[in-house]
């Protein structure tokens, strides 16, 4: 198949997309996609305080704490100038505690869980659970976050030395290291805060989509799909090529509509999408009685994905429906395939 | 008219022209524009390598106005460094360059998440026998960047314009520097041989003039990359010729009145015959 004949915009010079379809009515805010990267990539000196993947309580401020307020992204949609950003300070990351498990775990009655010699004021899941709202209409969701692998990325464009590219096999954003010299304008110029300077090593680091696991350098030496993805107890995450068609990743995204970017407004063009949440139960009034109230605003959910989350909370409603009245409704197989083969279309990869 | 009263105006034309010549900076300044001072001090090698060394009492110093590099990066037209004092000396094989800057922040480590390092850049062409733009030089006129930062010392890169990956960092770098804050200012020394071994450093004959420009980041301005301030192109008077504009308009100032005298004097002759 040509390109011409694709919906999916690939970024120049670049063969395929990988992208990621995430269902935030799966997450049950486990973390262990993030211990799953952490134990995997960024338990080096510099990195103790990065969380490639991490999974915020919605709504709540983020990691790094209000990420959203810090600028990045493409000013307007003809992409012409980056907006300015701000370097998020390590107190809005947190810092990564060492806790006094040892005492805590072997004298329990007298000792409780606590990291040592801080008093800490934040950290990465500080407001986890929190949410908003009051019970009975108290409300939260998870959000897990990694690098986009934008199509069109401001962290590239942002830095003067070309040391960040998008591989042109997979669209896979990287930071040369060799090249990178910690300038940080790539921090500054990315919307979702998901490039991360390493001091010890005085240049940036990233999500990398888990390549060398793309590539046959996983477990067993075969092709596996991220780690974020691969350890979801609930098989959250759909990983494949955007631009496969036959793939469910180009259905849910292209064809129905109903996995939708985070923040389209920074216009970065993220290649990792999300199916909304569209299943919450309504709110609650003072007499016990159900309402026709969302539990979940409607408006919150546009805030964080653009106003395309109507039509696709109407499609997933509908569709759901359609198999509520023993019909057959695509999007939800794919949606509740249990075949690994489907989730994670490695053949792509493998090519 | 008498003699007299014809040489009176002519001595006094001669004393205003040659005077004002002198004392008025505009007309005649003490250096050339753009040229910094060199001198040259075959013994004191040790104490110029070091910022406060007292053999640099004995060096004109040069104030050199700073404006932001045109990189259009973030903030780029805001730099806190408006002026650096240059001074320049040489022995028979090294060239040292002093510089000092008001700084009232000593930045001087990149080991947190938001914090930059102070730093300054001396700039020469590649081949001294070019004049490369003063804006990193061009892929046909390159230029040798001697880079000091608080946070890791020297470096020497080799640069052929803005765009970017143009500038490599030379391996071994055979710049020394030594660096100093006190009292709300930075003084760095640079040093380096006159000549090296290596086609891509610029090599400095002792009679030969030098092309210079200057660049101050301030850290906590978070002032990195192409984002600082930096300098027109100066000249390190290291030539056989020193004719700048003083010389010159004293030379002139003494020509003219010569002239003035000698055709007075001619025309009394003609007279008295």
């Amino acid at each position: 198949m040509s390109l011409e004949e694709l919906d999916t915009d690939l970024a120049a010079g670049v063969d395929h997309q990988v992208a990621m379809v995430m269902d935030l009515n799966k997450c049950i805010g486990c973390q262990t996609c993030t211990v799953g990267c952490k134990t995997t990539w960024t338990e080096r000196e510099g990195t103790e305080y990065m969380y490639w993947n991490n999974v915020e309580t919605r709504p709540g401020e983020g990691y790094p704490k209000d990420w959203e307020e810090k600028g990045g992204g493409w000013e307007s949609p003809e992409r012409s100038s980056v907006k300015n950003g701000e370097l998020p300070g390590k107190e809005e990351y947190g810092e990564a505690w060492e806790f006094n498990y040892e005492e805590a775990l072997s004298d329990p009655q007298n000792e409780t869980l606590e990291p040592k010699g801080v008093d800490p004021e934040w950290g990465p899941n500080w407001d986890e659970d929190q949410g908003s709202g009051k019970h009975p209409n108290s409300q939260y969701f998870y959000l897990p976050r990694i690098c986009n692998h934008c199509t069109h990325p401001t962290c590239v464009e942002a830095c003067p030395r070309q040391a960040i590219y998008k591989r042109a096999e997979d669209g896979i954003v990287l930071v040369d290291q060799e090249r990178c010299r910690g300038y940080r304008y790539c921090v500054e110029g990315c919307p979702y805060k998901k490039v991360y300077y390493n001091a010890a090593k005085k240049s940036s680091e990233k999500c990398i989509f888990c390549y060398p696991r793309l590539e046959g350098e996983g477990p067993d030496g075969e092709v596996s799909g991220p780690i974020c993805a691969e350890e979801c107890p609930t098989q959250l995450r759909l990983v494949g090529f955007l631009d496969d068609q036959d793939g469910p990743i180009y259905k849910l995204v292209e064809q129905y509509e109903v996995a939708i970017p985070l923040h389209p407004e920074y216009e970065t063009a993220p290649n990792v999408f999300y199916i909304p949440p569209f299943d919450a139960p309504p709110q609650i009034d003072e007499n016990g009685e159900t309402t026709d109230i969302d539990r979940i605003p409607s408006s919150y959910l546009e805030e964080l994905f653009g106003e395309r989350v109507h039509e696709a909370r109407e499609t997933l409603r509908r569709e759901r429906e359609k198999v509520n009245r023993g019909g057959s409704s695509e999007v939800m197989d794919i949606l509740t395939s249990k075949n690994p083969a489907q989730q994670y279309r490695l053949e792509v990869f493998d090519a | 008219m008498t003699d007299r009263s014809i040489a009176l105006p002519i001595i006094a034309v001669a004393v205003l022209v040659i005077g004002s010549a002198v004392v008025f900076p505009s007309l005649a300044a003490a250096v050339p524009a753009n040229q910094v001072p060199v001198t040259y001090q075959p013994d004191a090698g040790n104490e110029l390598a070091t910022p406060s060394g007292d053999a640099w009492s004995d060096v004109d110093a040069r104030e050199i106005p700073l404006t932001s590099a045109p990189s259009g990066l973030p903030e780029a037209s805001i730099v806190n460094t408006e002026a650096v004092e240059v001074k320049t000396a040489h022995t028979d094989s090294e060239l040292y360059v002093w510089l000092q800057w008001e700084d009232q922040t000593r930045n001087t480590s990149e080991g947190s998440l938001d914090s930059f390092t102070d730093g300054a850049a001396v700039q020469v062409p590649a081949n001294v026998t070019t004049s490369p733009t003063v804006e990193l030089g061009s892929q046909d006129s390159p230029v040798n960047l001697w880079y000091w930062t608080a946070a890791e010392g020297p470096e020497e890169a080799l640069a052929g314009g803005y765009n970017p990956g143009s500038i490599t960092t030379m391996e071994n770098a055979t710049i020394e520097t030594n660096a100093l804050y006190q009292d709300g200012t930075w003084t760095v020394v640079m040093e380096r041989s006159l000549v090296t071994d290596d086609q891509a450093r610029a090599d400095f004959d002792s009679d030969q003039d030098i092309d210079i420009a200057f660049a101050v980041w301030d850290g906590d301005n978070a002032e990195r990359a192409g984002h600082h301030a930096y300098s027109e192109w100066y000249t390190i008077p290291l030539g056989p010729e020193e004719t700048g504009p003083a010389a010159q308009y004293l030379l002139w100032a003494v020509a003219g009145v010569g002239i003035v005298i000698a055709l007075l004097l001619v025309a009394r002759t003609r007279g008295g015959n």
